[in-house]
């Protein structure tokens, strides 16, 4: 076994006497784009609501409360899908974000919130995660879809058009810090600002 | 069954157009519903929205909850959170500029008026309801106490 | 100076609210007669106090009337019950009796001028309808005796109209065919009492609510049926963050909002869950040894009894102890131990789909000796096939433990009307009872009565009559033929509408009579129609879940001719004479009363009667004393009363009620009760005992040993999903008063299907769509709503009773709890298509 290592090894490191300068070139630029398209594709398939909902820690919990939400089902028929919410669509954002998922793995591995009651207890801590998240970048998930420029208010009820024109064009506010829980249930808010 | 309720609505025009109104009518006196037989169904009726104009609607008298004039469909009022104080709450009406809930509500049940809302005033929906936009099946001839009073008035 | 500034602007303002008003009002009245407006003799309202007219929790409300009109209403502050709340309902009582549809006048089906079955409502007067009805009535007596006649009221009677229906129909018709809608509702909590403790009614009472440590909801979905006792749950469980909630339902509703420990299980395993807790307590040796062995006997239950349907029923035929449901056997302790160690934490789980650490958790509530534990239970488990079954397995536990009659620890059964405790249970007007638990089949229990009523032994058939499913049965099967409808909607109410209860009423042979205030989809099957004058347009009493009586003046008069049930009733038995009805033996008996009226005989016997329409308060109308000449409320209160005083259900003088917010009995020397069967709450404990389950003869109360079996009907490949009916917060029963109110019709105009989401993907249905439900009995059309305030599981819809044009019990399976006959209202198999 260690013989074939070193053997191996030593294959790597030695420069090649037998194919050209040429073919490793093109053959590595080849091999790169095989590689790079095949993590992007990996990456793609990790950013599918497929995939975010084959855990049962997803599925069960989070995903079963989003279906009763207007982000799922509404008039337009347009609806988000998890990564549309928790993943950054730029791509060293989501790079990062895709890192600190691995946490999430090692949760499901290890059963950290795999039954409801472990859940809830997590729940704040995952929610304020999300909302410092959109908190520091202002809310730009929720503006990939509800752009400020495209929002016509004279469609929105008074009492919408109102506070939108007083927090969120005079940039007071960010969509997150009046739209908590529109797409899962809360956590204790108890000790959250603006909630009792 | 929805064919059936087509040709029982035709039959019953053709009824009306030959008979007058009066026979069908005094045999179909349950007003809570359609002019289907009581064995057979009309369509059932549409889910209509709920009204969400923010106009508040005059109340029937002063102890009456006053009904919701927005949509609170998907508001969570449970023991985590509750949507509704999130801007009804005293602390929270500057900035939502709704109404504040009623001084009732921070009494308790020995009478007592506490820091914040009573809990036993929790649960919103209870007593206060959004409203469909759909028109009553049966109008009510309740009158208001003002209304009684000028009508007195104008009688005497 | 400034105070003539003060008075222009005051003036001014009234002006511009009146004329405000009366733009609204449509009145262009003129702007001087806005000074009256605020002039306190004007703006004086007259307040009087009221019980509720929906639930069983019983609420005070305050009425405000003015020129014979009710004007306001508001929750009570000096009420114990709801200290100043209603709920959305309570808070719109004011024009519950202003539905623009109110009947006025008598309506009888004629055909040119002479009654016909198949002719059209035709406005009759007063003398007309009863002639009519009483026509039929004396056929039916004269061609097939006292059998073939009947009458279904209500838990929404008052007191004294039940008793004068139960005396009217069991001592003046001689027929045991009077059944309360309370069967569909109570029936099952009144069997469990009755075998448990042998005497009927909560042993705790609301105070409960303030004192326990952990709530424990079985199929009661009280955030929407009981809301204030809901808001005074929901105190405690905010207030005192110790206390823990939990709720069991087959689906999720509100309740689980307050939640601490949430239980969704599959249909009809509530019952191994049961026996699991009791197998839990046993098996950590947490049974409360000095408690049981001082107060508590073990029996093993009859099993495999049926389902309650018709006799040629399959399901009937093979059912080993059909004939024995309530039957039993002595057992020992140990043998209910082996009996329930089956029940394990595994196979209960497999069993209910409910996870195991929950079931554990609900288990611990109820083991932990330090915690006081208060179960609520309504419709989940009363109506169910195997519901007295319910009802005994939640007193074991409690009885296990010693958690029962004191303040927090107590198993407390619900009810869903504002008198099923007052008027159904108490007066007695099921089929099988009569006044103070007594019942029919009982010499001794006749006796009583007839000695009470002063008449003649052997008046009172002794052979249960005909329960309110049965009716239905026996009407459609032509045995039941003049029938009396009062207080309730029940084409609407009653199960598998189709095959039994449309059939019935609109059999040729049959004659149906419904008094209501409104044209229900009762009185639309009904040959005559009475119009009814409702809650505060007559004299009131009403008794709630925790032994509560409560009473109201008449405070408006009602409209056109509509007369109280009461009037009718009394009116009606003018009509009788007693050779007319009585055989001539027992007239024998009491000479004297013959050639007298039932009225005679049964409503001025002298008791009845004996008080004069000065004793009514002053300021308060009474339009039966008006035309009967004497206090009638009070004479049948009076004479009803002596069936309870001395028999552990004392009530207190008439006049009382009048000026408290209501008492609960026993009320001995003017004080309530309110933990029956402890000493030092309850006076008929024996001194010394502590506590004393005196309702049976050894003192002692009972556990049944009573297993887990299937439900009457459950789903297969073609009917795949259950389908569970029940109420909406926003409407009271069949809906016959809220959807009159318009505030509460837009707020929940119609019924809807709740569907679990993927259940809906799965059959095609979108949220919205029209979708039949359809049962193998018949089907009606609703729309999709896999969203709001209820959430099946897959495999489970939920489908609302109170709508008029949405009949659900067309749907239903009349299968009953053989024991209790109440329907399971809960359970059936349907299938869904779209339309």
């Amino acid at each position: 076994m260690l013989n074939f290592l070193r053997r191996y090894w030593q294959a790597l490191v030695r420069p090649s006497t037998s194919i050209s300068l040429g073919v490793l070139t093109i053959g590595g630029f080849v091999a790169g784009i095989i590689f790079w398209g095949g993590f992007n594709t990996a990456l793609e398939v990790t950013n599918t609501e497929a995939f975010c909902t084959s855990c049962h820690e997803m599925r069960d919990n989070v995903f079963v409360e989003l279906q009763t939400t207007i982000h799922f089902t509404n008039r337009s028929g347009v609806r988000a899908t998890c990564p549309d919410c928790h993943v950054p669509h730029e791509w060293t954002r989501k790079i990062a974000r895709k890192m600190q998922a691995s946490k999430e793995v090692w949760g499901h591995l290890f059963g950290t919130i795999d039954t409801r009651e472990k859940f809830e207890e997590k729940r704040i801590d995952l929610a304020i995660h999300e909302w410092t998240r959109l908190k520091a970048n202002d809310s730009l998930e929720c503006r990939n879809c509800h752009s400020d420029e495209s929002m016509d208010i004279t469609r929105q009820s008074v009492r919408a058009a109102e506070s939108h024109e007083r927090f969120l064009f005079t940039g007071e506010k960010t969509c997150i810090d009046c739209h908590k829980g529109i797409a899962h249930r809360l956590p204790d808010m108890s000790q959250v600002p603006g909630w009792q | 069954m929805l064919r059936h309720s087509i040709a029982f609505s035709f039959f019953v025009a053709i009824a009306l157009l030959f008979f007058g109104l009066d026979r069908v009518a005094a045999d179909n006196i349950a007003t809570l519903r359609g002019p289907a037989p009581l064995i057979e169904q009309e369509e059932a009726p549409r889910m209509m929205p709920f009204n969400n104009n923010d106009i508040r609607e005059v109340r029937n008298y002063p102890e009456q909850p006053p009904v919701i004039p927005h949509k609170t469909d998907g508001y969570i009022v449970d023991l985590n959170s509750n949507k509704c104080l999130s801007c009804h709450a005293r602390s929270r009406t500057g900035e939502s500029q709704a109404p504040m809930v009623s001084i009732t509500h921070f009494m308790d049940r020995d009478g007592q008026f506490r820091a914040s809302v009573s809990p036993r005033r929790y649960f919103c929906s209870q007593c206060h309801v959004s409203q469909r936009e759909v028109k009553p099946l049966v109008e009510n001839s309740f009158i208001d106490v003002d209304t009684l009073l000028l009508e007195r008035a104008k009688q005497q | 100076m400034t105070g003539k500034t003060e008075i222009s602007r005051r003036d001014a303002i009234k002006i511009k609210a009146a004329t405000l008003a009366a733009a609204a009002a449509g009145i262009s009245g003129p702007a001087s007669a806005a000074n009256l407006v605020t002039e306190s003799k004007e703006t004086e309202l007259k307040w009087s106090k009221a019980a509720c007219r929906f639930c069983g929790t019983g609420c005070s409300v305050m009425v405000a009337t003015k020129d014979e009109r009710v004007v306001a209403t508001h929750g009570d502050i000096l009420s114990e019950v709801n200290k100043g709340l209603n709920c959305v309902k309570g808070y719109f009582l004011s024009k519950i009796l202003y539905g623009e549809d109110r009947l006025t006048q008598p309506l009888l089906r004629k055909t040119n001028g002479v009654y016909d079955k198949e002719g059209e409502f035709t406005p009759v007067s007063w003398d007309e309808a009863f002639d009519t009805m009483a026509e039929k009535f004396k056929k039916a007596l004269n061609e097939k005796g006292p059998t073939s006649v009947g009458m279904f009221g209500s838990g929404q009677w008052t007191v004294w109209e039940g008793y004068a229906a139960s005396k009217l129909m069991k001592a003046g018709f001689r027929s045991n065919n009077i059944d309360p809608n309370a069967r569909h509702c109570m029936a099952s909590a009144v069997g469990g009492f009755m075998r448990t403790f042998g005497i009927d009614e909560p042993m705790g009472c609301y105070d409960d609510l303030e004192a326990a440590d952990a709530f424990v909801l079985w199929g009661s979905n009280m955030a929407e049926m009981h809301p204030i006792l809901w808001t005074r749950l929901t105190d405690r469980r905010l207030s005192a963050p110790h206390v823990k909630v939990a709720v069991l339902s087959t689906y999720e509703h509100r309740c689980f909002d307050l939640a601490d420990i949430k239980m969704v299980f599959t249909p009809q395993t509530d019952l191994a869950i049961l026996n699991y807790i009791a197998n839990y307590i046993i098996q950590n040796d947490k049974v409360n040894k000095d408690f049981v062995s001082k107060h508590v006997n073990f029996r093993r239950g009859n099993d495999d009894i049926g389902y309650g349907l018709r006799p040629e029923h399959p399901r009937e035929k093979d059912a080993k102890n059909r004939l024995k449901a309530g039957g039993s056997t002595e057992m020992s302790f140990e043998e209910f131990a082996n009996f329930v160690k089956d029940y394990t934490l595994e196979s209960v789980h497999e069993l209910s789909g409910v996870p195991k650490n929950r079931l554990e958790a609900l288990a611990e509530l109820y083991a932990d000796p330090n915690r006081k534990v208060t179960s609520f239970w309504t419709m989940g488990f009363n109506q169910h096939t195997r519901g007295v079954w319910c009802n005994n397995l939640i007193y074991n536990i409690h009885l296990l433990v010693g958690k029962i009659s004191e303040a927090g620890n107590s198993p407390f059964s619900l009810t869903g009307q504002p008198s099923a405790c007052g008027t159904a249970r108490e007066v007695g007007t099921f089929s099988h009872r009569l006044p103070a638990d007594m019942l029919v089949a009982k010499k001794e229990h006749r006796d009583i009565a007839e000695k009470i009523w002063k008449l003649p032994e052997g008046t009172i058939p002794p052979k249960p009559g005909y329960h309110a499913v049965l009716q239905n049965r026996m009407l459609k099967d032509g045995k039941l033929n003049a029938y009396w409808i009062q207080v309730n909607n029940n084409l609407q109410a009653a199960p598998n509408m189709n095959e039994e209860t449309y059939p019935g009423y609109r059999n040729p042979d049959n004659f149906i009579v419904v008094s209501d205030a409104y044209p229900t989809v009762t009185a639309q099957a009904a040959d005559l129609i009475l119009p009814t004058a409702m809650w505060v347009e007559k004299e009131g009493a009403y008794g709630n879940a925790e032994r509560r009586t409560q009473m109201w003046h008449e405070l408006v008069p009602a409209p056109g001719e509509a007369k109280s049930d009461l009037w009718q009733l009394v009116e009606f038995s003018k009509r009788f004479k007693v050779e007319e009805v009585w055989s001539e033996d027992l007239i024998a008996k009491k000479p004297e009363y013959r050639g007298k009226t039932l009225y005679d005989v049964l409503y001025r016997n002298g008791q009845v009667d004996a008080f004069p329409t000065s004793d009514i308060a002053e300021g308060y109308a009474n339009h039966e004393a008006d035309d009967f000449g004497f206090y009638l409320q009070k004479g049948l209160f009076e004479e009803y009363a002596a069936f309870g005083r001395g028999h552990a259900h004392d009530l207190a003088p008439f006049d009382v009620y009048h000026e408290v917010r209501g008492l609960r009995w026993p009320v001995v020397d003017g004080k309530e009760t309110k933990w029956r069967f402890r000493e030092g709450s309850d006076p008929y404990v024996k001194a010394g005992s502590g506590l004393e389950f005196y309702g049976h003869k050894d003192g002692k109360a009972r556990i049944f040993a009573l297993p887990y079996e299937p439900a009457a009907e459950a789903p297969d490949d073609e009917y795949a999903f259950w389908l569970c009916t029940g109420r909406v917060l926003e409407h009271w029963h069949s809906g016959s008063m809220t959807q009159r109110v318009p505030e509460l019709y837009k707020s929940f105009p119609d019924a809807v299907c709740f569907i679990h989401p993927e259940d809906a993907k799965a059959q095609g249905l979108r949220r919205g769509d029209e979708v039949r439900v359809i049962s193998r009995r018949g089907e009606i059309q609703t729309r999709v709503e896999t969203r709001g305030r209820n959430k099946p599981p897959q495999g489970l819809i939920f489908v609302p009773w109170f709508d008029a044009s949405q009949l659900i019990n067309k749907v239903t399976l009349d299968a009953t709890d053989p024991i209790s006959k109440q329907t399971d209202f809960k359970k059936c198999a349907v299938k869904l298509a779209k339309v």
